[in-house]
């Protein structure tokens, strides 16, 4: 499409600040305006060979929000998240059924290119998995790679300020990525995700390894990066989706060897103040089982 | 069930409140028999009890603090305590105006009364009272029905709130009482008032805890279907 590739050969920071000028200007533009893109989903479900992980979730991914996603292990978060950029698929035997809609492109039809797609929405995972690389080129290489002939140093320290690692970075970025504490690598790790501009960032569990410090640190770069972003993230950290997301979906599973459903979607003022269902209710409480 | 701990003193913490509650209705009976009988004395036994439940109040609320920084609840725990702390904050209240009543009651002992007055006061004080207790009765056993009926009942003190000053402003000739009774008659009808519509909004909190609706917006909503119902 002819306008969207116009907004792609900018860069998303600059859309974003035109976006946010607009808004306060009052000329009308809004989130989700098409600027930053956010995802629908409809009647997704997802198997490993004959196992349904997850069935027919639909859900609208609101642009420029933080939508998290909660629910008892093994009720299909994860697998349903690495749907969203078709990282589901490679592992062997694994496949997904239903739309996902990116904006208006669906990352499922017969002419989106999985490589494409897992540049426009980016995921950072749950341990951070660094490259041994130096701090500059765990940023720069994908970006590189991606064909980005921009001022790559500006890249790398626009990316590091926005994963709010800049400042504890800045003088050695020659060093290896390995160097750095577990927080910081995490940080590194979503630098790296944002290098390639990606739409919509996917975090799975993304602090649950850090450290009170590290986790406030990630939490507190969320608010800034849903300025420019799309954020989904999965947590088990009920007062993390609590603090950050706008948006919370419940997964559950139902009965023992069912697969997991998005069991209530809504917002998360009202999905930890007053939840329609009552397992979901039974979920944020801790009442669980 | 995980969070047995936590269940156990809220359950613990709703408790006290209900004993709390159960105390200022003993109060509130003593008030209404003094003055029935014209009784001081049973008024004096309320005199200090003031400070006491202010110092309970306080102690339920720093109790809610503690959960809430050491539990992080939220949801229906979150309301509970919501709830619990408002239903305390209402109590203290209560029980504060019960005091000055009771105050009055003392202060004016064996002044001249007047008569249609002193009856419409001992009226409203029964049904004050009565409010209050249904109030807490609805919050202990959650009965968001009968919540919603309080608010008549609280129509009948506000029917006898208006009588009452009528005949404060318009004293019969020769009669009234002494003035400096009539003066403290009009504090009472106005404390009576309020202890009523305390009643009503601990009633109301049960609404709250139970839907996360106030009792204003399920009231709104109720009366919505009914006029639907009846264009329909
Ligand atoms: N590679 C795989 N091969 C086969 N089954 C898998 C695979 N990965 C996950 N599953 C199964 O899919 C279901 C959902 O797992 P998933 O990892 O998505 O859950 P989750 O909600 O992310 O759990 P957790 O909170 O523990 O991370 C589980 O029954 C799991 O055993
Ligand atoms: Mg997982």
């Amino acid at each position: 499409m002819e306008t969207e590739k116009t907004g792609r050969e900018r860069k998303v920071s600059e859309v974003s600040r035109d976006q946010r000028d607009a808004r306060k200007k009052g000329d009308g533009a809004a989130p989700g305006d098409g600027l930053t893109l956010g995802m629908k989903i409809q009647d997704l479900s997802a198997f490993y060979g004959s196992f349904k992980a997850v069935t027919d979730v639909s859900i609208d991914i609101q642009a420029n929000k933080v939508t998290a996603l909660i629910g008892p292990s093994g009720c299909g978060k994860s697998t349903f998240i690495r749907c969203l950029n078709r990282m589901h698929e490679v592992i062997p035997g694994a496949r997904a059924e239903g739309h996902v809609m990116l904006g208006e492109q669906d990352i499922y039809a017969k002419t989106s290119d999985p490589v494409v797609i897992r540049r426009r929405v980016g995921m950072v995972f749950q341990k951070p998995n660094p490259f041994s690389k130096s701090i500059y080129e765990n940023v720069a290489w994908g970006a590189r790679i991606n064909g980005y002939r921009g001022d790559m140093d500006e890249l790398v320290e626009r990316s590091l300020k926005h994963a709010a690692l800049w400042e504890e970075v800045k003088d050695r970025l020659k060093e290896s990525g390995h160097g750095l504490s577990g927080g910081q690598q995490q940080r590194l790790c979503i630098a790296r995700t944002l290098a390639v501009e990606p739409e919509v960032i996917l975090m799975d569990e993304p602090a649950s390894a850090l450290d009170p410090v590290s986790t406030q640190k990630i939490e507190d770069t969320m608010d800034q990066l849903k300025q420019d972003y799309t954020v989904v993230i999965v947590t088990h950290n009920m007062q993390q989706a609590a603090r950050i997301s706008d948006y919370t979906g419940f997964f559950y599973i139902e009965n023992m060897g069912d697969p997991g459903q998005l069991w209530e979607f809504d917002e998360t003022e009202k999905m930890f103040s007053n939840p329609e269902r009552k397992e979901t209710e039974d979920y944020v409480t801790g009442r669980f089982g | 069930m995980p969070r047995e701990t936590f269940q156990q003193e809220l359950d613990g913490l709703v408790s006290d409140v209900l004993d709390f509650g159960e105390e200022v209705k003993d109060s509130l009976e003593n008030m209404v028999r003094a003055m029935e009988g014209r009784d001081a004395g049973a008024a004096r036994q309320e005199l200090g009890v003031d400070i006491r439940y202010k110092t309970w109040g306080m102690d339920i609320e720093r109790e809610c603090m503690i959960l809430q920084a050491r539990q992080a609840p939220v949801a229906r725990d979150l309301r509970l305590l919501y709830t619990v702390q408002s239903v305390t904050n209402h109590l203290v209240r209560s029980g504060t105006l019960c005091e000055h009543i009771c105050h009055a009651i003392v202060d004016t002992e064996g002044c001249e009364r007047d008569e249609d007055l002193e009856t419409a006061l001992v009226e409203m004080a029964r049904t004050a009272r009565n409010v209050f207790n249904e109030g807490l009765d609805v919050f202990e056993n959650r009965d968001i029905e009968r919540a919603r009926d309080l608010q008549a009942k609280d129509d009948k003190v506000d029917l006898l709130y208006s009588e009452s000053m009528n005949l404060i402003a318009n004293p019969t000739e020769g009669g009234g009482g002494a003035p400096e009774w009539r003066m403290r008659a009009a504090l009472m009808v106005h404390y009576l008032e309020r202890i009523s519509d305390h009643g009503v909004d601990v009633g109301g909190s049960a609404v709250f805890l139970v839907t996360g609706q106030r009792i204003e917006d399920a009231m709104q909503q109720y009366l919505d279907r009914n006029v639907d119902q009846d264009a329909g």
